[in-house]
């Protein structure tokens, strides 16, 4: 059976403390310049006394249906068979069309290699050696679920059955991979 | 960076600079002027007058090879691995619009090219004789090689604005319009610009066929026009992040290059002076050269407001 790798980043137990954006720098070897996975602290939302913050994790999304993919001219950009959206350095020409093209803005070019790059899940350290990604292992709060939602026994599976989620623009039909459980605190808008 | 996550520097929403910009403006030029150029041939043709010589079809064979090749090359050079540039010309991903652009243009560059050499036969043979037997196969082939180079400058004109429209998260840019838009403005980059060559080098009589030509100019500025209507129009009623694109003419420095530049330059001055200029100036060359100058301006601003604040407003 394919993989379907997903993750879920609860919004509720995430503290914003970088330590996953740190491990995946550290991990990935990403140059200083340059991210992969940043949690951005938003808000504050809500009314006084009931104030928070979101935290927002922007990394790539792993659409199902990536647009990323579907512009690049020379299919440098592909999917993987695990699912994940990977990048074929020596097919690629620089030309940024799937850099423009991503609408969550998560690919950017790695000053070394002047190709495109992005979270692929760890796919070939952590991944490979049959470990969760930097970013899951890491998290002091265990925000991260990671896991294959086509296993139906995988801790992934059980979170996104059992709790409320949402995607990033779903509108765009891309499909995305990273689930987000949202903030139980409310607030309207003042 | 002031933010613990780090900088946000990589995030900037406007991914393609003005180097793309130039470049659309340059692929339309060079297929407008031979739509133009071919239009008008047929057209002389299909009345039984001559078609060899004219100055607009001359200017077309300087305009349109001059103006795709520094495109390119601009083009090329702005790629993160220019050297790197041939395994575009060796792998095809068909859902990629930029493939369908790589495949009419290795058909379109040559065919412009030999499109030139046809019509400065006489000078391309004094100094490279050994072309002569080329040439004559193309002289045989010439109208099938002007139908095809017809369609593909149509797909030229087209896929830069497919290209941009494309990229589904930027409303101005995810529209039908864009192709048409980037159509039309192509033919009034492509006539004034084959005006403005034939003014300058080829033009003995004051009007030979510049008038033809001037001619299609009322219907491209009203279509051009209509699609800057339609997509505004569109984009209003498509949603909030659409709507609030459309502030893109009415706040910062692109809606003055929008008003200043596509509109004032692009489409008042040439279709107001046409209207109002004094007969005694319209074939001056004065005249010709300052209008199409003009045109040429605002088409180029036109795909600079386009790439710039089109990828400003992201939804």
């Amino acid at each position: 059976m394919t993989k379907r790798y997903v993750l879920v980043h609860d919004e509720n137990k995430c503290i914003g403390c970088q330590a996953c954006n740190v491990a995946c720098r550290s991990e990935n070897n990403v140059p200083e310049s340059v991210t992969r996975l940043q949690v951005r602290i938003e808000g504050p939302y809500g009314n006084f006394p009931n104030l928070h913050f979101k935290y927002n994790r922007v990394s790539c999304e792993q659409c199902e249906n990536a647009p990323c993919v579907k512009v690049c001219p020379t299919g440098a950009a592909y999917v993987n068979d695990d699912g994940i959206v990977s990048i074929n350095e020596n097919k690629c020409v620089g030309c940024l069309y799937c850099v423009a093209a991503c609408p969550y803005k998560v690919r950017f070019i790695n000053p070394e290699t002047r190709a495109p790059d992005k979270c692929d899940f760890c796919k070939d350290s952590r991944l490979a050696r049959g470990e969760q990604p930097a970013c899951v292992t890491v998290c002091p709060t265990q925000a991260l679920t990671f896991g294959d939602a086509n296993d139906l026994n995988s801790e992934v599976r059980k979170v996104l059955d059992t709790k409320p989620s949402y995607q990033q623009k779903v509108n765009l039909g891309t499909e995305p991979r990273v689930y987000r459980i949202p903030s139980r605190r409310g607030g309207i808008k003042a | 960076m002031n933010n613990i996550w780090g900088s946000m520097e990589q995030y900037d929403p406007v991914v393609w600079n003005w180097i793309i910009a130039v470049y659309l403006f340059m692929a339309g030029l060079s297929a407008g002027s031979m739509l133009v150029a071919i239009g008008l041939k047929w057209y002389k043709k299909n009345r039984g007058l001559p078609t060899e010589g004219l100055p607009v079809i001359k200017a077309a064979a300087i305009v349109a090879p001059v103006s795709i090749s520094l495109g390119m090359a601009l083009l090329v050079l702005d790629l993160t691995k220019p050297f790197e540039f041939y395994h575009i010309l060796l792998n095809y991903n068909l859902t990629s619009v930029m493939a369908w652009g790589v495949l009419a243009l290795l058909v379109y560059i040559p065919l412009v090219f030999v499109f030139a050499a046809l019509v400065f036969e006489k000078q391309v043979l004094k100094y490279a004789p050994w072309l002569a037997g080329i040439l004559k196969v193309c002289r045989l082939l010439e109208n099938s090689i002007h139908k095809l180079i017809f369609v593909l400058a149509i797909g030229v004109g087209a896929y830069t604005g497919f290209l941009l429209s494309a990229l589904i998260s930027y409303p101005i840019l995810n529209t039908a319009i864009l192709p048409a838009l980037f159509l039309t403005s192509a033919l009034s980059a492509g006539s004034a610009g084959n005006v403005l060559v034939a003014t300058l080098f080829f033009s003995k009589e004051k009007s030979d066929c510049i008038d033809q030509v001037h001619r299609i100019e009322y219907p491209v500025a009203f279509n051009e026009a209509l699609c800057l209507v339609l997509l505004f129009v569109g984009l209003n009623f498509s949603g909030p992040a659409a709507q609030g694109a459309l502030s893109a003419i009415t706040q910062g420095v692109w809606a003055s290059v929008f008003w200043i530049g596509v509109v004032g330059l692009g489409l008042l001055v040439p279709v107001l002076s046409s209207i109002f200029a004094p007969k005694s100036w319209r074939h001056t060359k004065g005249f010709l050269i300052t209008v199409s100058c003009s045109t040429i301006l605002g088409v180029l601003a036109l795909r600079h407001f386009v790439v710039y604040a089109g990828q400003s407003y992201i939804s």
